[in-house]
């Protein structure tokens, strides 16, 4: 089903967050989910199939151990969330020319819109490449070129993110996320772990009521 | 009824900056961003409302109705657009039968007297049968791309069989019963920005029509009004047919539109904070500019006392049974005869006269009656401010990037500089962290619950920046200076969110609420009050301390009207109406 950009930075974020990822992060992962959803990529699929794969998992396991040297995660494959928003974090390094390496990452296509954070902060453009397909962004668009097939690979052994990059075989952004009803499903039970069951007390008093609404 | 005419007016420029005027500052984040002083916000010719009468004004937007098919029992439905310079808006509105029992203001209601649609050009009638099968629904319908927003309204019962049976008896209604209602019908969702499937906000901010916020929910607001009244109209000709009358113009004219606004939106200005940071600087940037007037003209000074009158004939129709309301309302009153007294001795003319009226206020008027005259003061010099509106929008992601190369020196710098007053408030007694904001698994919907009685702390939503601040600057106590904030993040990715609006504050100053937002004397309504005097609204009238009944677009020229009435200050009541105050 086609949703509006708007509605699937929503879930998105209430996804990430029952997952059991920070306030923080789950905003990051949203707007992830939704910039790849404007290129007409799978974003929000995939998010899904990283919050299971690592539902209230510990956030250590799957972080950067150290930013500075190849980036590695302990439990030998990183969360792209967490890697790319540390990569958005080092813009500044990694426009000023230092090569941001990372191993062993899932769903490596949820690290570029965090690219695309850094090149918009900075004005220039940013390449991230991983086995044979490599994409470029400037912040406004997206190219690719290589192999499409590994857009979507679950894993890769190495990802690199360099400053610079020509933006030529452009993907046309559009306004609309086409998600099929399998994903939208998987990303609204993450959701609903956020939601607070009601109660008496909140039946009663949550929403303010008040005076009647009728006059 | 004779038609009304206001005086006309025109103004010089006269802005003139003197050395005194240049020490004249802006007023700081740290006075300014207070709950009870932003609850006490009123409209402002920066309002949204006004900013679209204003534009539809000047471009001279026509408007049709072609389609009005509504039966006896009020069923059917009728589309009105709005033709702008280049493109045409058409509100789609389906009118609709239902009993009392399920007419209800709440947003969890699932039958409404009316339900729109603004659609983005004018639809075919394969667009109107497809909205037919969603519009109705609201929530658990769909809408496309095509369509820009997507509302409800119901009537109020008894005001609108009032001027039903009235007008089919060929008299006009009781002005004193609108006076005391101020609208047929209420909205009690307006909802826009890609909600249940509508236009994102992106696909229309490159519009001039669109560029200043919430221009197409008021448009949507504004088209919703003249249904109201054509549909009340219509109800009346077919029940009393030859003998029914028109609803004179004038009476027509006091009715708004009513709107009830509850709980969901008052984390939107904490979720949107550059968004927010640009209407308060707006605000406050035009009335410096204002207040660094050194010489006013006389035309400039009639025009701020006229409004002044009429202002407080404004506040003597503002309604409410709520006691905190009720006594800001009498605040206001005093506070306005107190003002209309000083200015009636007070030189207008000369020396800063308006930063002088500013800077009396502070010491002579409560809260209320400050920022109403903060209000007033912009009234005159559309020349000086108007243009702020074109900063009152945002970009979607601006201000998101976190710079996690500097260090928790730095981090700790900006969080002292735009939060010591969080640090200030013991977070560990209970009043001071009484309330939990969460989202009900019932209703979707934002609620305000007890931390101590209920068990929602699990689910609670990030709408607390202060205790927030107050939480990473503990935990940055313990880290070396010299750390980047990304290292740091990467050991407390729970702060993320934290550090983002710490830096966020530091260039974007007027973008967090300066108070505490979960204790247990929060009155959400100064939230709601906010936001809503942005949009233009007046005559606040809490229903509890966590939902609002407003007034939208009352007195405000109709689409027929105008190209030929004052379209700039229709907020105030006019002359004939103050006249007929004074004869009651």
């Amino acid at each position: 089903m086609q949703y509006s950009l708007n509605e699937i930075e929503a879930l998105c974020k209430r996804a990430a967050r029952g997952s059991g990822l920070s306030w923080g992060l789950a905003e990051d992962a949203a707007r992830a989910a939704r910039w790849l959803a404007s290129y007409g990529l799978p974003g929000p699929k995939l998010l899904a199939s990283l919050l299971e794969l690592n539902d209230r998992i510990r956030f250590s396991d799957v972080a950067p151990v150290s930013l500075s040297g190849a980036w590695s995660a302990p439990l030998g494959r990183m969360s792209p969330i967490i890697a790319g928003a540390a990569m958005s974090d080092c813009a500044n390094h990694l426009l000023g020319g230092e090569d941001i390496v990372m191993h062993d990452v899932t769903q490596p296509l949820l690290i570029v819109p965090f690219a695309s954070t850094a090149a918009l902060s900075r004005n220039q453009s940013v390449q991230i490449f991983w086995d044979d397909v490599c994409l470029t962004t400037d912040g406004r668009t997206l190219s690719v070129q290589g192999n499409s097939d590994a857009l979507t690979a679950e894993h890769t052994a190495r990802l690199t993110s360099v400053c610079g990059g020509d933006m030529t075989n452009l993907i046309i952004s559009v306004y609309r996320g086409e998600i099929d009803d399998m994903s939208w499903k998987r990303l609204s039970r993450f959701a609903h772990r956020t939601y607070a069951p009601a109660t008496a007390e909140s039946r009663a008093s949550g929403a303010g009521a008040g005076l009647d609404g009728n006059d | 009824m004779q038609s009304i005419s206001y005086p006309s007016i025109r103004v010089k420029v006269s802005h003139a900056v003197t050395d005194t005027s240049a020490s004249i500052e802006r007023r700081s984040p740290h006075e300014v961003m207070q709950l009870s002083r932003l609850g006490s916000f009123h409209q402002s010719r920066l309002s949204f409302m006004r900013v679209l009468t204003r534009r539809m004004q000047r471009e001279k937007w026509t408007f049709s109705q072609p389609v009005f098919d509504i039966d006896s029992n009020g069923v059917g439905h009728a589309v009105l657009c709005a033709h702008g310079p280049v493109r045409t808006y058409s509100l789609i509105a389906f009118a609709h039968d239902i009993p009392a029992t399920q007419r209800s203001d709440r947003v969890i209601a699932t039958a409404w007297d009316s339900t729109f649609t603004l659609f983005d050009g004018i639809p075919t009638p394969e667009d109107i049968d497809r909205l037919s099968k969603n519009v109705p629904l609201q929530e658990a319908g769909r809408v496309t791309e095509r369509e820009l927003s997507l509302s409800r309204a119901n009537r109020s019962v008894r005001l609108w069989e009032h001027v039903v049976s009235s007008l089919a008896k060929g008299q006009q209604p009781d002005q004193d019963q609108l006076t005391s209602v101020g609208y047929l019908m209420r909205t009690t969702a307006v909802y826009g920005s890609g909600k249940f499937g509508a236009a994102d906000r992106e696909i229309i901010a490159d519009r001039p029509e669109f560029s200043a916020p919430f221009q197409l929910e008021m448009l949507s607001v504004y088209l919703t009004r003249s249904f109201s009244r054509d549909l009340v109209q219509h109800m009346a000709t077919l029940r009393g047919g030859s003998d029914a009358v028109v609803l004179d113009s004038h009476i027509a004219r006091s009715i708004g539109i009513g709107n009830s606004t509850g709980l969901g939106m008052a984390p939107f200005i904490l979720n949107h904070p550059v968004l927010f940071n640009n209407w308060i600087t707006a605000r406050e940037e035009a009335i410096h500019r204002v207040r660094r007037v050194s010489t006013a003209q006389q035309g400039e000074a009639s025009i701020f006392r006229e409004l002044l009158d009429r202002s407080l004939v404004s506040a003597e129709r503002w309604h409410s049974v709520h006691p905190g309301q009720v006594t800001k309302i009498q605040s206001l009153m005093s506070d306005l005869a107190l003002l209309q007294t000083h200015v009636q001795r007070e030189n207008l003319i000369d020396d800063n006269p308006w930063d002088r009226l500013y800077r009396w206020a502070l010491n002579s008027l409560t809260t209320e009656g400050q920022e109403c005259l903060n209000s007033l003061l912009l009234e005159p010099y559309g020349h000086l401010v108007d243009d702020l509106v074109d900063s009152m929008a945002t970009e979607y992601n601006v201000g998101i990037q976190i710079d996690g190369t500097k260090t928790l020196a730095d981090l700790k710098d900006s969080l002292l500089q735009a939060y010591d007053w969080a640090l200030a408030i013991n977070w560990r007694l209970p009043e001071n962290s009484a309330r939990v904001w969460y989202v009900s698994a019932e209703k979707l919907e934002p609620r305000l619950g007890e931390r101590c009685a209920e068990s929602i702390e699990d689910y609670e939503q990030p709408l607390s920046p202060g205790r927030d601040a107050a939480l990473l600057l503990e935990s940055l106590q313990s880290w070396p200076k010299n750390t980047s904030i990304a290292e740091f993040l990467l050991r407390h990715p729970e702060h993320r969110h934290t550090v983002r609006r710490v830096q966020m504050a530091e260039e974007y100053p007027y973008a967090e609420i300066r108070d505490n937002t979960i204790s247990a004397t929060l009155l959400p309504i100064d939230m709601l009050r906010c936001k809503l005097s942005f949009f233009g609204a007046i005559h606040f009238d809490p229903r509890s301390d966590r939902w609002v009944r407003i007034c939208l677009f009352g007195n405000a020229p109709y689409p027929e009207e105008l190209a030929n009435r004052d379209s700039d200050h229709w907020p105030y009541p006019d002359y004939q109406q103050i006249a007929s105050c004074n004869t009651h």
